[in-house]
């Protein structure tokens, strides 16, 4: 079923390209036969999730094409394919804002794009593993310059260069495994022991490159260029999908590949840290961003820290062999990788929708959106919840999970372990604090208040098409976290299964539990008594209101009309917390601002090889034929044209042949 | 026996129509041309299917012998029936694309179609086939000679000073550079009293180096290495369906086909060879890459990226010598490769000067919106020189390294060699999408909004190119298996 | 059985008793400026006056400033029915985790907030980012706080954290009481007593988030923002101050455990009252020295943690 829907995907790739004159009907087709395609590969992938291994072996050209969908791939299947059918759903009608830019070509790019990832997933062997994953950057980053214009290409420049060099740094880890085992083959390296020490540079190498598709901190300056630039379905694909499968490439080499190495615990605490740094950084600068889709870029640098707070801890329980924590730690990565794509890709579509609407993305000019567009408003809040992990929605389980492997490694672990948990710990509270900040903000300068410009004003609800897919990311976001209790257990078998390690048990009942110390919490009895409990002060206030509720003053503005600008910007967040965390601003201008220094450097390397480019000319070719112009001009005065020494010339030349007859003789 | 006569008939035919260009009326010798190349290019893969319909065993044949000394024969084995159709059937296209380019509608070099253009054309290409097919180190120098000449004829060939001067730089470079082959034919016949190739196997080890160092003397020389490399970029004088063909397919693959023949033969080859070939070949690598950025006429940077990416072949061969199978397979993957890559990406620049009026890059903006088919053909040429899957390029280029990464492992200082190049094809690779971002999109430039419409000969020849880019690579693997 | 019922007496009681803490502190203040100020149920007064009255929005404003106060109650009862006040232990321990309560605290504090930008004032919009800004100095003390107390008493369930204080069985004695302090600081600023009454600083920002509201609405924050207080309160009673609480669920050791849980109550509040009578506001500007200080106490806190002591 997993290969239909790649061929399938494929199959829409080219008749949205063969039918790319019309623009409705290339959307059209290509959008279908994505969306169904994309269905297809879901249940593949739930099948992965709960089934056996299935693996498909076929011809070796280059080298065995083999593919392997196990729990690990299959959880990544379900969450892009899930993505990439609200994705289609969502392009029937966003994508007739691109009318003129070739829809024909964009259904092309997105379909391969959505076929590569799913290919990437499920590769068995490291060729075809690199070819699909850099198939996957090249289709993106058509998608990323759709709009063809100055920062669109900049950010594709900088996203495809970015991706390129962690494809290399991949490919030379999966070089040296090749190197010491032989084959290419992840069978081949799955059952090898490395030494520890090429282990180390195996994993670092591999960490590193798959840090550069996942946008972590350093490596996540293309995030905020590149995902404004594509359309917002692209950018919920890229953010919510793509920057996952960098996640998903360091779990398979550090648990899957790497497996019969062993792990040593230094991995985990950089891994942690690496973690801590990305989300506290990422959420920073998102406060300091205008334009949404920015603000939502640098939010998935956020939430990549996050999950790699999970990995972390997996790393380490493993190292220090408490396999409970290895399967905790993993659950929470995982559990937090699906929430993110979740409400990640409902924020962009949600972002799209605005964009849709009022035709800009900067937010300074939004305002009073949730009147005129009150299904968005409210999947955008529910977005927002779920980023900031408000209870009892996704994000919140997946932290508290985290939380839990946290502070349960900080138990067991030595001095640094615990130190560095506790880093961890309060850089995950930080975060938590700060996205809610951050979304208080995005909504309510976007959604709340009164309109700020023209656009604002005319804004009117988005397409039913639109509509249904915001709303499917919003109950689902809102199902997996009531509902948590049921997805846990699948979670933690998939975990097992990538760590080789038994099932821990971290659902009894209704409740969600830590197995080593006893933490216990239960989603849907918060939902229930939450619902309970707000419920009936929101009935006594409606049955007291006398008069109903009058909605006509002007907000207080101490005795003036209010005007437009009084009430709170977005520049208003970011100047307050520019305030208390100005050195971290500063620490990212200064470095933007080293760019200088390397300009005049390229310059003058330019400058240098201008020069430098006909050295050989310059120093073989223009000597020598100046050298055999001098021999032949010298050589000419022989032909001095008078013909009287020429025959003096014949004389000696007979004079010569007699001496040298009469000798030999 | 069939196959040789299939083989001469290549050679031959293409000889014969020369000689009716020269004595038929001027308005014949376009038809001549592109029925020699033809006939030429069905010949090639007659051979390449006889070839494999007989189970792919390596077969020579000497046709020229004297007094018992086989002085010219035909060899015919995976590398040489894979590369012979690849450069007949792609100077086939160029001559196709050469009706369409010489012509009083181009904007740069107007021009009219004459008789000794497509003359040497037509006797180049029966060159190259000759020198693939040749089993001797004689019928090599001869057909290298020959192409060396017709190289400055068609350098020369718009008859300006600086036309002249390219086109005699060329030929006395490579013609030093040939000092190397009749060296080394010297010793050979010396030492074995042989002119076949498989004699190199039979020299002593001083010899042998001796020998393989001279032929790599030629063969540097033939392919634009360092310190040969000057005649490459003052040979974008050329027409472009000249350079396309002779410097982005055929002439500077003359210098690895023979090394890469003498490699075949030779057996065990010193390390000596193998660390020269390794060093010289990384130094012009880095080399080209740096002279890459200065460029701004697209001609002087395809010259460089051939040159940069020859060394990478080159690469191949050493890490070949130093034990890794796998890089001479990737060296010959991306000959062919390359070919196909470099031929389309010269001829997109061809379009450009044709139907535009200038080849210079910053001035070509937005082409992708005007001409799909040159934007389209633009990317995919880059982007299978830059090494970008699905791309031929990267099929290759993988090969090498993992070659490289082989051999390196047994020998720990080609890693850092190893690493260097990797560094460089991530830098070509930024170099080129550099390039692609700033000429396909946006909005057309003034002289890309003027352009011309393009020649339907032209967009035929580029569908062709595009489709083989892409599947250059799955061909060549199934053949070298 | 009887857990659900102490959990719901809780709640109810809570929603009942709040506004007399509030009047209580109302009362207190007068006193310290010697004057002869309010009764100590002027607050009841109050709310039924305001229930009394029209519910006015702005018109800008849309649904969330009609759904913040119901929730932020919601929320506060709900907090109620986990949090052991009377009993050692939870009531409901499902409801009863650490991490749970800190992010229960941020779920009104989103609504809060994002009622005063839907307003539209601009009073109310500065109100609500002091409030968050506030929000994220806290948070890190706070988490360290709790930290260290899970890795002392091993769980992150408050209430067995305060039978494992209560019992002399956590590890760490000395980390526990620093972590203490710590977090009753952090709490402190919780509270948004003087001097870190930022939100809500009157003489600056008349009122803050609340200002556009009245009536019913503005009559259900009157109840809910003491009942927050209160439970913040008891946060800390329960994981740090959990003596006298009832160990069962006997008549008698109920009766104990809720009159030495108000007397804890009131001794805090009573201190809260010195304090806060007694300072001006902090300037906005230098809050975040003082919450690095208290950062500082939780991360010696924590250095004692580790050393095992």
């Amino acid at each position: 079923m997993f290969l239909t829907s790649v061929l399938l995907s494929t199959v829409g790739a080219l008749v949205a390209l063969l039918t790319g004159r019309s623009e409705s009907t290339a959307k059209i087709l290509g959008c279908s036969i994505g969306a169904f395609a994309s269905l297809l590969a879901l249940m593949s992938g739930l099948q992965a999730l709960f089934g056996p291994v299935a693996t498909f072996s076929s011809g070796t050209l280059f080298f065995d094409f083999s593919l392997r969908l196990d729990p690990l791939a299959g959880v990544l299947v379900s969450v892009i394919s899930t993505l990439a059918f609200v994705a289609w759903v969502y392009g029937f009608s966003y994508f007739d804002d691109y009318k003129g830019k070739g829809i024909g070509a964009m259904c092309f790019f997105m379909n391969l794009f959505i076929a590569s990832m799913d290919l990437v997933i499920t590769s068995d062997n490291a060729f075809w593993f690199l070819v699909f994953f850099e198939m996957m950057s090249l289709t993106s980053y058509f998608l990323v310059v759709t709009d063809q214009d100055k920062a669109s290409i900049l950010g594709g420049f900088m996203y495809l260069v970015m991706a390129h060099i962690g494809f290399f740094m991949i490919m030379i880890s999966f070089f040296i495994m090749a190197g010491i085992t032989g084959s290419f083959d992840f069978s081949v390296f799955r059952a090898a022991k490395f030494d520890p020490g090429i282990a180390s540079l195996i994993f670092m190498l591999a960490f590193l490159g798959f840090g550069f598709k996942a946008g972590m901190i350093p490596f996540h300056s293309w995030l905020p260029q590149a995902h404004p630039a594509a359309p917002s379905n692209v950018s919920a694909l890229m953010s919510g999908g793509m920057i996952k499968i960098g996640i998903f490439g360091i779990i398979k080499v550090g648990f899957d590949l790497l497996g019969a190495s062993g792990c040593q615990l230094w991995w985990g605490i950089v891994v942690m840290l690496f973690g801590a740094v990305s989300s506290v950084l990422g959420v920073m600068y998102a406060l300091g961003e205008h334009d949404i889709k920015r603000l939502l870029a640098y939010h998935s640098v956020e939430n990549i820290g996050i999950i790699l707070m999970g990995v972390g801890v997996a790393l380490i329980g493993w190292a220090i062999a408490q396999p409970v924590l290895t399967v905790i730690g993993l659950m929470a990565a995982l559990y937090h990788l699906i929430n993110h794509a979740m409400f990640k890709g409902l924020l962009f579509l949600g972002a799209g929708s605005v964009l849709y609407s009022t035709h800009t993305r900067n937010m300074e000019l939004m305002g009073g959106l949730s009147k005129a567009m009150p299904t968005t408003a409210i999947c955008f809040l529910i977005g927002s919840l779920a980023i900031s992990a408000i209870p009892p929605l996704n994000g919140f389980v997946s932290e508290w999970f985290t939380y839990q492997g946290l502070i349960t490694v900080a138990m067991t672990g030595d001095g640094i372990v615990k130190t560095v948990c506790a880093i961890t710990a309060v850089a995950l509270a930080i975060t938590g604090a700060l996205a809610v900040t951050c979304f208080v903000k995005a909504y309510g300068v976007t959604f709340l208040g009164a309109p700020r410009s023209d656009e604002a004003r005319a804004a009117k609800e988005v397409p039913g098409p639109m509509k249904f897919a915001m709303v499917f990311l919003a109950v689902i976001c809102i199902a997996l976290g009531v509902c948590a209790p049921r997805i846990v257990p699948v979670l933690t078998s998939a975990a097992a299964a990538t760590a080789g390690q038994a099932v821990a048990g971290t659902t009894a009942g209704i409740a969600l539990v830590n197995p080593v110390i006893d933490s216990t919490i239960s989603t849907p009895l918060l939902a229930v008594l939450l619902i309970a409990a707000v419920f009936v002060p929101w009935l006594i206030i409606k049955g007291k209101s006398k008069g109903g509720v009058k909605n006509t003053p002007d907000p207080w503005a101490c005795g003036y009309n209010p005007t437009p600008d009084m009430p709170l910007q977005a520049s208003s967040f970011a100047g307050t917390v520019h305030m208390f965390y100005g050195p971290l601003y500063q620490m990212r201008d200064n470095l933007v601002a080293k760019s200088p220094a390397f300009k005049t450097f390229f310059a003058g390397l330019s400058n240098w090889a201008d020069k430098a480019q006909n050295w050989g000319d310059i120093a073989l070719v223009n000597p020598t034929s100046k050298f055999v112009h001098w021999l032949s001009r010298v050589s000419s005065k022989l032909e001095g044209g008078d013909f009287r020494v020429y025959i003096v010339y014949v004389v000696i030349a007979l004079v010569f042949f007699l001496v040298l007859a009469v000798t030999v003789r | 026996m069939s196959l040789a006569i299939t083989a001469a008939a290549s050679i031959l035919v293409p000889f014969a129509c020369a000689l009716l260009i020269v004595l038929t009326p001027r308005k014949a010798d376009e038809a001549l041309c592109i029925t020699g190349a033809a006939i030429a290019s069905i010949a090639t893969l007659l051979v390449g299917w006889s070839f494999a319909s007989g189970g792919m065993a390596t077969q020579t044949f000497t046709f020229l012998a004297f007094g018992g000394v086989p002085i010219m024969g035909f060899v015919f084995d995976k590398v040489s029936v894979l590369l012979a159709p690849t450069f007949v059937i792609i100077g086939l296209l160029v001559v196709i694309y050469s009706t369409a380019y010489m012509r009083p509608t181009n904007r740069e070099h107007p021009d009219e179609p004459r008789r000794r253009y497509y003359a040497f054309m037509i006797i180049f290409i029966a060159a190259m086939a000759g020198l693939v097919y040749s089993s001797t180190i004689i019928g090599q120098l001869v057909f290298f000679e020959i192409t060396g000449a017709c190289s400055w004829a068609l350098i020369g060939y718009y008859d300006t000073d600086i036309a002249r001067k390219s086109a005699m730089k060329a030929l006395i470079v490579t013609h030093i550079a040939s000092l190397g082959l009749y060296l080394a034919a010297c010793i050979l016949f010396i030492q074995t009293g042989t002119f076949e190739l498989t004699a190199i196997a039979s020299l002593s080890t001083g010899w042998k180096t001796f020998v393989m160092l001279s032929i790599l003397f030629a063969a540097w020389g033939k392919s634009a290495q360092l310190p040969f490399y000057m005649w490459l970029p003052s040979a974008m004088n050329a027409p472009t369906p000249v350079s396309a063909y002779l410097h982005g397919a055929s002439m500077v693959k003359v210098g690895v086909c023979i090394f890469a023949r003498a490699l075949i033969d030779a057996g065990q080859v010193p390390e000596v060879v193998g660390w020269v070939v390794v060093i010289g070949g990384i130094i012009t690598c880095v080399f080209a890459f740096l002279m890459y950025l200065p460029q701004k006429d697209m001609k002087r940077l395809l010259a460089f990226s051939t040159i940069s990416q020859l060394s990478y072949i080159f690469l191949a061969f050493g890490f070949y010598i130093f034990g890794s199978d796998m890089a001479f397979v990737g060296g010959i993957m991306h000959i062919f490769n390359h070919a196909w890559a470099k031929t389309l990406f010269f001829l997109i620049a061809g379009a450009f000067s044709c139907t535009m009026g200038t080849r210079m890059l910053p001035q070509l903006r937005g082409v992708l919106k005007k001409r799909p088919i040159l934007g389209v053909g633009f990317a995919v040429a880059a982007l299978a020189i830059a090494g970008c899957p699905p791309l031929n390029g990267f099929f290759s280029k993988f090969y090498i390294f993992a070659g490289g990464f082989q051999a390196a492992t047994e020998n720990g200082a080609l890693m850092f060699i190893v690493i260097v190049a990797l560094i460089e094809t991530v830098g070509c690779f930024i170099w080129f999408l550099k390039w692609i971002g700033s000429v396909l999109f946006g909005e057309p430039s003034e002289e890309v909004a003027k352009a011309a419409p393009l020649p339907k000969a032209m967009s035929a020849v580029f569908v062709v190119l595009i489709i083989m880019t892409f599947c250059s690579s799955f061909i060549a693997a199934a053949w070298l298996g | 059985m009887g857990e659900i019922i102490i959990a719901l007496i809780q709640g109810i009681l809570l929603v009942l008793l709040a506004p007399l803490v509030s009047g209580v502190t109302r009362w207190f203040r007068a006193k310290m400026h010697t004057r002869k100020g309010p009764s100590i149920w002027q607050d009841y007064y109050d709310i039924a006056k305001l229930f009394k009255r029209q519910d006015v929005h702005s018109n800008q404003s849309s649904f969330i400033s009609r759904l913040m106060p119901p929730l932020f109650m919601g929320t506060m009862i709900v907090l109620a029915m986990g949090m052991p006040m009377m009993t050692r232990l939870c009531p409901i321990p499902l409801l009863g985790d650490a991490i749970l309560i800190i992010y229960m605290l941020a779920l009104p504090r989103f609504f809060f907030a994002l009622a005063g930008i839907d307003s539209g004032s601009s009073y109310a919009g500065i109100g609500s980012v002091r409030e968050l800004v506030v929000g994220t100095l806290v948070e890190p003390s706070l988490m360290l706080a709790l930290f260290v107390a899970a890795l002392s008493c091993g769980t992150t369930n408050i209430g067995v954290m305060g039978q494992m204080v209560a019992s002399g069985q956590c590890a760490n004695p000395i980390a526990m009481s620093l972590a203490g302090i710590a977090f009753a600081a952090a709490c402190y600023i919780e509270l948004g007593k003087l001097p870190y009454d930022l939100a809500e600083a009157e003489q600056e920002l008349q009122e803050g988030p609340l200002q556009e509201y009245s009536g019913p609405s503005l009559a259900m924050m009157h109840l809910a923002m003491p009942m927050k207080q209160i439970i913040v309160v008891s946060w800390l009673v329960a994981i740090f101050l959990p003596f006298g609480s009832a160990v069962d669920l006997s008549l008698t050791g109920l009766l104990f455990g809720a009159l030495f849980f108000v007397l804890k109550v009131a001794v805090i509040f009573f201190i809260c009252g010195i304090i806060e009578n007694v300072v001006c506001r902090v300037r906005f500007k230098l809050t975040s020295r003082q919450t690095w200080f208290v950062l500082a106490i939780a991360v010696c806190a924590f250095a004692f943690c580790v050393l095992g002591i």
